[in-house]
């Protein structure tokens, strides 16, 4: 299974609270997910 | 990063940031980059980390990519957010484009290891290739596994110990506990330590409602309120049941009767060094890994057939290999009792009796399957084998690798899924290493015989007698 499929279904939330579902990240155009191990 | 987000931005793409920070850190790190339009997101529960395949440093030694692993590290990670989110979780940089192609995947190896920007540049370019991955664990790791399985796994000691699981587990699709468990009610027997505990847990944190049936209040109180605590899931709750004892069987079995029953497993084990014989005259291991456990299935026969994807799942013991299905004296009348011998025995006797509610289910939407986890360091075998457990401590599996093939089983896709059949490690495994403990029809007969008598059940021909009506 891709990576893209695995992740589609998964919402997160930005840090003003937004919710943003992955799959809307890469629905436009292309997108470099960058996994952080922290911030900072 | 400004400049990189510029140069994404340039080829005609976007940048998005996940952390596994809260959002305080993750606002305040926005702000210190000055990049109030960069799309941030925050995963503290590291769902998508555990999607993408991202590793985890720590435990990467021992046993490459273990979801129960990262289960048990998250909870430390959890006490950890407070301060940065975990520290121990790796990173890794993916490009994705409209058609959910990949085209470019990092996954960190260690602390430090960063994706170079300009591998990220050409995976943006409409003529890059889409990048293919089979399984986080490599192609070529995955072979030597195989292959070493073949050669160990007839030993036992090599497969059911803990290198067994870190082999076996190269082969495991991380996709599999990718699951929602959120609609799912789920029974765990023995769920306040060891294997119970850990599948408790990792069902909680899979989103699932769980239900713990314990025979003591106090643990049983204490192990609902640190799962609750661990994973966030308030739907953890707790029903104090002693699967020994027929009437409370009855009792529970059918209070929880009136609510569908999704998943149903039965953990709860004893290995008494004495004969111990229970209030309706049962041998106690006979009593909680087989009379018991059967009577609770009869009774929740109707709540798990109004599940779309009802499963029952057995956990029984390697132990079992060593003994025939053997209905003479399942109560130890007539020999000298031998506690391992006699654990042996029930357990051989919950295999076979999950392949027969396996039939019994057959026209359902429920399956039933049993499983061995293993060789695992729990608290039963610490105080019933405590020889056992000095010889083997270096090798055993940890409770929660030990519970990995119960999880999975309640979690996997049911196409995955052969109901009748005993799993061990994420696969289907066969129920004789040994000729002679091969069990006839008239074995299962007997057996089926056995337990429906132990829990009082009517007969069949008294039965009968009765649909007939008394003859007057």
């Amino acid at each position: 299974m891709r990576v893209s499929t695995r992740l589609a279904g998964i919402t997160l939330q930005s840090p003003d609270g937004e919710r943003v579902a992955l799959n809307s990240l890469w629905e436009q155009r292309p997108v470099v997910l960058a996994f952080v191990r922290h911030f900072g | 990063m400004r400049d990189r987000l510029l140069e994404i931005r340039a080829a005609g793409a976007d940048l998005a940031v996940i952390g596994n920070g809260n959002a305080t850190f993750a606002s305040a790190f926005r702000e210190d980059l000055g990049l109030q339009d960069l799309m941030l997101l925050v995963d503290p529960p590291l769902r998508s980390y555990r999607a993408a395949g991202l590793r985890r440093g720590r435990s990467e030694v021992l046993s490459p990519r273990l979801p129960t692993n990262a289960l048990r590290a998250l909870r430390q990670g959890f006490r950890q957010s407070a301060v940065q989110g975990d520290a121990f979780q790796l990173g890794g940089v993916f490009v994705i484009r409209p058609t959910g192609e990949l085209t470019y995947s990092h996954r960190s190896r260690e602390a430090g290891d960063h994706a170079p920007i300009e591998d990220v540049l050409a995976a943006l370019r409409p003529s890059a290739p889409e990048v293919v991955e089979t399984q986080p664990a490599s192609a070529f790791a995955r072979r030597i596994g195989s292959a070493l399985s073949r050669v160990l796994d007839p030993t036992i000691v090599f497969s059911f110990d803990r290198g067994g699981f870190a082999r076996h587990a190269l082969g495991f699709d991380p996709a599999d506990l990718d699951g929602e468990l959120g609609d799912r009610r789920c029974l765990v027997t023995g769920a306040n330590s060891g294997i119970g505990f850990e599948t408790a847990l990792a069902l909680a944190d899979l989103g699932a409602e769980v239900v713990l049936l314990c025979r003591s209040a106090e643990r049983g109180a204490a192990a609902r309120d640190a799962i609750r605590e661990q994973t966030g899931n308030r739907r953890v709750s707790l029903e104090v049941l002693d699967v020994s004892s027929l009437l409370a069987v009855r009792e529970v079995g059918a209070k929880l009767a009136s609510e569908r029953v999704d998943v149903l497993i039965h953990n709860a084990g004893v290995l008494p060094d004495e004969r111990t014989e229970t209030s309706d005259g049962l041998e106690l291991g006979f009593a909680t890994h087989v009379a018991g456990p059967h009577l609770l299935t009869k009774l929740l026969r109707p709540a798990l057939e109004r599940s779309d994807d009802g499963r029952v799942v057995w956990v029984s013991s390697g132990g079992m290999y060593t003994r025939r299905l053997s209905t003479d004296d399942p109560q130890w009348k007539q020999r000298r009792y031998d506690g391992v011998l006699a654990y042996a025995e029930t357990k051989r006797m919950q295999v076979v009796l999950s392949e027969l509610w396996a039939r019994e289910f057959a026209d359902t939407r429920v399956g039933v399957v049993a499983m061995h986890p293993g060789w695992a360091d729990t608290p039963a075998v610490a105080s019933s084998l405590p020889r056992f457990r000095r010889i083997t401590a270096a090798i055993l599996r940890t409770p929660a690798e030990g519970a990995d093939t119960v999880v999975w089983l309640a979690t996997v896709a049911r196409e995955k899924l052969e109901s009748g059949r005993f799993y061990f490690d994420r696969s289907a495994r066969r129920t004789h290493f040994l000729p002679q403990t091969r069990e006839s029809d008239a074995d299962r007969s007997a057996l089926w015989a056995l337990v429906e008598r132990a829990v009082g059940a009517p007969s069949p021909r008294r039965a009968a007698r009765r649909t007939r009506g008394s003859p007057s």
